[in-house]
């Protein structure tokens, strides 16, 4: 209450002025405190980028309540497709998500019998093809269907050398790339996502996580130089976690994986040989400095488990966590946190899953059933002007939007940077050194002051030469002198 | 001969890294203020160097400013050197008193202030492709000021050049340890400061009631 007390005038304040030039006063709503990071990875206050604007659950769609619901899919027609596991079906809503379009809970096998579904986990819809494929997680299989529920392939567990035959083969996500390959996450399986050819043939793992160098893994592997081959056997091996969801966006397949213990390959940007392309930049996702959980006696850290690809390019990752989705731009620069772990409409219990649509941000909670809409609000609608036009090389071109947001957010980091950017493209040297040192980017202020300094120098060098030449002139006739001085003294002193 | 003034003799000793100090110890001088006047000025050099260095250098991390890194860095620094060596050199038959130690080290500081200042300033109009300039001058300085360190410590004892190199290391290792008490005495003292204090909590919630 004082705490609120305290900010009224502030907030006061700030209502006047955005009643005065926007209609989305409704920054204040969010049940949470919205927060972005400095460039010392400290946590600091922000505006927020989306807003909760409703939840939704199986009963407004009018399919009834959902059950442990486990994963969201937005085909390129823009309707939304349901994992409802716990009823074992897939509901399909339109895109408003006011309406269900349909549910599919029986298929068509090639041979004209009835089969169907065992607590599907993952759905995807190809735009290629126009097939649904659906991660059947107790059957044992992926489904590959037309729309209309007649079963195209099925894929089931590969009776290949490669693949451990003692394992199950349990899909959770299913995936399939422009060429019709599936790729589908298995829970128990750490080298990757196996993938299938169109036809269904198992071809190998595709983009396996790395394993974290920690201390234990550099002091085991100078142990085992040591150790003989008895006890090597019977040591814990170190496998890295395995992927838990993932997302296609044209030619790159991001995965992501839930492990709370590992910090390498928690989001990894994969091309088509399965090489990651984040894998030399030192990134990290996620809460930075992850908070202490006072209840459970432990540290928050991130549990990536889904990810999504939106169509500017925008990487949502949905941490579980904390119930956060962390918006990164192309280029892996933090843009928004939002969301939070809460009873209110914004905040998650066992968040899924995330999708976008548009300029939306949907995320699915297998917990309380639900999924939450979040709309862009105005600002975010800047940030991501500005940064679209900055990464693509339009410096010039996001100068407004960056003032825009940096009128609305002076701790936005991004803003500075990118006007300083402008600014040097523009030739303003000057300001773009005072706003390289607001970014506190060392290495943009320093490409600023070579252009000032160099500017300077030319515009001056008649005068810096000239003083230089007087000066050196005053220096010699003054020793001159003084030397002169000096021997005119001692003959005088000889005289003596 | 060799009759120059205390200002005079900063600049021959500094200058003159074999016999400066040999010169400045038969001529009996060595100004005391001017040592401290050194010191100051390493200080004032610590505290520029870390927040006045040119943006495109690093930034600093201005959200908390603190003093005591920076005297750490320069006073105390020196003082213990002072002490370190003052004791250890007693028990080799040192021939330095503790102002004299004093007085030679400080001298024999001058070039790396010098370094700290002339970087300072260059900071602020080279560009980072051109930051080796920086490096070869904080070389040259740091190179100076320990042979001067090694000549002060040499004449201000009348060691041999072997038996200064071993005074330095034991000094070095006294200032550890030093160091080590001064951390350890802290805690002693933080520890003692609580127990005071919950004594006091105690004591003054029994006598509300």
């Amino acid at each position: 209450m004082n705490k609120r007390l305290k900010f009224l005038p502030l907030v006061l304040s700030g209502l006047l002025f955005l009643a005065g030039m926007s209609p989305a006063a409704a920054y204040a709503d969010e049940p949470y405190d919205v927060y972005n990071y400095d460039r010392w990875g400290e946590a600091i206050p922000s505006q927020a980028g989306y807003t909760a604007e409703r939840s939704i659950s199986g009963r407004d769609l009018g399919a009834g309540p959902m059950d442990e619901p486990s994963d969201l899919f937005c085909d390129h027609e823009g309707n939304f497709y349901i994992a409802d596991t716990g009823n074992d079906r897939i509901i399909v809503a339109d895109n408003a998500l006011e309406k269900t379009v349909r549910i599919y809970d029986r298929f068509i096998m090639p041979d004209g019998s009835e089969t169907t579904l065992s607590k599907p986990a993952g759905v995807f819809v190809s735009e290629e093809r126009d097939w649904l494929y659906i991660a059947d997680n107790q059957n044992s299989r992926a489904l590959v269907s037309d729309m209309d529920g007649n079963v195209v392939l099925e894929v089931g567990k590969p009776e290949s050398d490669v693949y451990d035959q003692q394992r199950t083969f349990l899909p959770q996500k299913v995936i399939a790339d422009k060429a019709g390959n599936i790729y589908v996450v298995l829970n128990n399986i750490t080298t990757g996502a196996a993938m299938f050819s169109p036809s269904g043939d198992f071809t190998g793992f595709y983009g396996a996580n790395r394993v974290e160098p920690t201390a234990e893994i550099i002091t085991n592997y100078i142990k085992n130089i040591f150790r003989s081959d008895e006890k090597k056997a019977s040591m814990a091996r170190n496998v890295p976690s395995g992927i838990s969801g993932f997302d296609i966006d044209g030619d790159f397949i991001f995965t992501c994986s839930q492990s709370v213990t590992q910090t390498t390959d928690t989001v990894k940007k994969l091309n088509a040989a399965g090489k990651n392309i984040f894998a030399g930049l030192e990134l990290a996702f996620g809460d930075y400095t992850p908070m202490y959980d006072t209840a459970n006696n432990k540290l928050m850290k991130p549990a990536i488990v889904d990810i999504d690809i939106s169509d500017d390019g925008s990487i949502n990752c949905l941490d579980r966590t904390t119930g956060r989705i962390f918006q990164y731009d192309e280029e892996c620069n933090l843009m928004f946190i939002v969301g939070t772990k809460a009873r209110q409409v914004g905040g998650f219990d066992t968040a899924a899953a995330v999708e976008s649509y548009g300029s939306r941000l949907y995320v699915l909670d297998s917990a309380k059933d639900t999924i939450t809409e979040f709309t862009e609000t105005s600002f975010g609608a800047i940030v991501h002007e500005a940064t679209a036009l900055y990464n693509d090389g339009y410096y010039e071109e996001a100068l407004d939007p960056w003032y825009e947001v940096l009128k609305r957010d002076g701790n936005y980091r991004r803003a500075y940077i990118g006007v300083a950017s402008a600014l040097l493209r523009k030739g303003d040297y000057k300001g773009a050194m005072k706003y390289a040192k607001l970014a506190d980017s060392p290495k943009l202020y320093d490409k600023a002051f070579e252009a000032y300094r160099r500017e300077f120098l030319r515009k001056h060098f008649g005068k810096i030469a000239a003083g230089i030449l007087i000066a050196a002139g005053a220096v010699i006739v003054l020793k001159r002198r003084k030397k002169h001085g000096a021997a005119v003294t001692e003959t005088e002193e000889k005289e003596e | 001969m060799m009759d120059l003034t205390q200002r005079q003799w900063v600049k021959h000793a500094v200058t003159h890294p074999v016999e400066g100090f040999e010169d400045m110890r038969w001529k009996k001088s060595g100004s005391l203020k001017i040592a401290f006047f050194i010191v100051f000025l390493l200080f004032v050099g610590q505290v520029f160097d870390g927040r006045l260095y040119g943006f495109q250098f690093g930034v600093p991390y201005d959200k908390t400013f603190s003093i005591v890194p920076y005297l750490v860095k320069s006073v105390v620094l020196f003082a213990a050197w002072v002490v370190g060596n003052w004791s250890v050199c007693t028990l080799l038959d040192g021939e330095g008193t503790m102002k004299n130690i004093c007085i030679y080290s400080a001298y024999a500081l001058v070039p790396y202030i010098v370094q700290l200042f002339v970087n300072v300033l260059l900071s602020h109009v080279l560009i980072r492709d051109e930051a080796v300039f920086i490096n070869v001058i904080r070389i040259i300085g740091v190179g100076w000021t320990v042979i001067l360190l090694f000549s002060a410590v040499r004449s201000v004892h009348q060691y041999s050049p072997g038996k200064t190199v071993f005074a330095v290391i034991l000094t070095i290792a006294a200032m550890l340890i030093m160091l080590f008490l001064l951390v350890l005495f802290m805690s002693l003292v933080q520890q003692i400061w609580i127990f005071i204090l919950s004594v006091y909590t105690e004591i003054s919630y029994r006598f509300r009631v």
